[in-house]
């Protein structure tokens, strides 16, 4: 008995000499930088465990090495893909996801094989764009380079539904509350939203438009994350004579846009349109930028507005639009 | 489904992009030649393993395969610190005052960019996938076509200089009181 109790004593003793014979040397040669990365196999995490139970420097060590990670992430920061790079990548996707295009190229699938015809040669590293967006840049190359005075209607003739989403537009682009009940003594139309934003840009825009549809309004929000805007917020309130309207924020780029939803099938367009994308008509009033879309079903307009220049804005509302006639393919 | 899985990597694997090709134009080539490539083959995909991983890896093949410069040869740096691996020990090199003081230093960004940009390119680029793109050990040897115990060896030798690089910066600070 006492030959057993020795026995299984030496058997324990000699496991942890065996797990502590692992000195600082080899701690820090072979394992602490695995171990910072959760990368040991069982027995070297075992092993480690050990040795560090017993030696407060390699702890230290470890420590540092953890520390020096958070450093890494902290500095070497995940770039922004370009958004013009990322509608581009969308719509090739768009064009590959469409049978037709297995009958354009002749050329067998092959592994290296790849969509030349949608991009342009290597060495010109030109982009060829379709029609309407060549001549959306051709109109934005021409109108960049005017004084930027507004056009004769705008600059002349007070629009009154203007003046009313520029009220709005600067009382919501400096406190926007998207969670809280109509202006006009509560509304039907709470809904669960993230104040803060935290919640995923996805999750929101759905919630959004699922509120919007329930109440009737237009529900097809802008995507305007490839032009560096992001989704604020969504708020459903009552106009005056009692009216729902939607005024749904974006934020980016050091500005706002405010995207203002009503029913009026009495409204026509103004005068001093400066630029037309099918039903939107694009306007500099004041110091704003406007876009105006009617849609027919439900006779609702569509306000957008922005302190950014024009241009972008139509570049912005045509990238949103492109992204998605892609998405509904 | 490709763009539910895949396109939420695009700034990351744009990051690796940038970071191989040093120009923003040769990026954005790569970067679209690899999305549409990783379109083209998403059927061998398998969801639910890391599809970052499997992303970097078509990028760093195409960048290997297509690169335009001459391909860079394993960088004679690297070679000798391959070789010191068998021979030095990183048990000596001076401890780093308190960790925590590390990431409350506030070392400059450019400092430090600094730091990381005087690794080499072979070790910059396993730090940068194992702590900023958050591969494991054996993704980042798949996606640089490197065995495993190489992996391991550069990520630790690469703090190793990072260590060696931020004293240096320390020192010359407390040298100069700034």
């Amino acid at each position: 008995m006492a030959g057993r109790f020795l026995a299984q004593w030496v058997r324990r003793k000699r496991y942890f000499l065996l797990a502590t014979a692992m000195d600082c040397r080899e701690y820090v040669d072979k394992l602490v930088s695995a171990h910072a990365d959760g990368a040991l196999t069982p027995r070297e995490r075992r092993l480690a465990e050990s040795h560090l139970g017993t030696c407060p420097a390699c702890r230290t060590r470890l420590a540092e090495e953890r520390s020096l990670k958070v450093l890494v992430r902290q500095h070497a920061n995940i770039v922004k893909v370009p958004a013009e790079v990322r509608l581009r990548i969308r719509a090739a996707i768009g064009e590959m996801a469409d049978p037709s295009f297995i009958g354009r190229n002749s050329t067998p699938h092959t592994q290296d094989s790849s969509p030349r015809f949608l991009w342009p040669a290597r060495q010109t590293r030109v982009w060829a764009p379709i029609a309407a967006a060549a001549a959306l840049l051709l109109f934005l190359a021409v109108y960049s380079g005017r004084s930027g005075t507004p056009g004769p209607a705008a600059q002349f003739h007070p629009v009154p539904v203007f003046d009313l989403a520029i009220a709005k537009y600067d009382s919501l682009a400096r406190d926007f509350v998207p969670n809280v009940p109509s202006d006009r003594n509560g509304s039907d139309f709470a809904w669960v939203m993230d104040r803060e934003g935290a919640r995923p840009d996805a999750g929101m825009r759905e919630d959004i438009e699922r509120s919007y549809s329930e109440a009737n309004m237009p529900d097809d929000l802008f995507n305007f994350e490839p032009a560096g805007y992001r989704l604020g917020g969504g708020r459903l309130d009552h106009l005056a004579d009692g009216r729902p309207v939607t005024y749904t924020l974006y934020r980016g780029r050091g500005d706002a846009i405010l995207d203002i939803d009503l029913k009026d099938p009495q409204m026509s367009a103004p005068m001093g349109a400066v630029y037309w994308i099918g039903m939107r008509s694009f306007y500099q009033y004041k110091d704003y930028s406007f876009c105006l879309t009617f849609s027919q079903p439900g006779h609702f307009v569509s306000i957008t507005l922005t302190r950014a220049p024009l241009t972008e804005l139509i570049r912005d509302v045509a990238m949103a639009d492109a992204l998605t006639t892609g998405d509904e393919r | 489904m490709f763009e539910q899985v895949a396109l939420p990597h695009l700034d990351a694997v744009y990051s690796a992009a940038l970071r191989l090709t040093h120009n923003t134009d040769d990026a954005k080539d790569l970067l679209q030649d690899t999305i549409l490539r990783a379109y083209r083959f998403f059927d061998q995909f398998t969801l639910g393993t890391n599809c970052r991983a499997w992303l970097l890896t078509i990028l760093y093949n195409n960048f290997r395969n297509n690169c335009r410069r001459t391909r860079e040869q394993l960088s004679p740096t690297t070679e000798q610190f391959d070789r010191q691996a068998e021979t030095h020990s990183l048990v000596d090199d001076p401890p780093l005052r308190n960790p925590e003081e590390l990431i409350a230093t506030r070392m400059a960004a450019r400092q430090f960019e600094a730091v990381l940009k005087s690794l080499p390119p072979e070790f910059r680029e396993v730090l940068v996938l194992v702590d900023v793109q958050e591969l494991n050990y054996q993704e980042i040897a798949d996606v640089l076509d490197i065995p495993l115990g190489t992996v391991k060896s550069r990520v630790s030798r690469a703090r190793a200089m990072m260590r060696r690089a931020m004293l240096k910066v320390a020192v010359s600070r407390g040298k100069t009181g700034s």
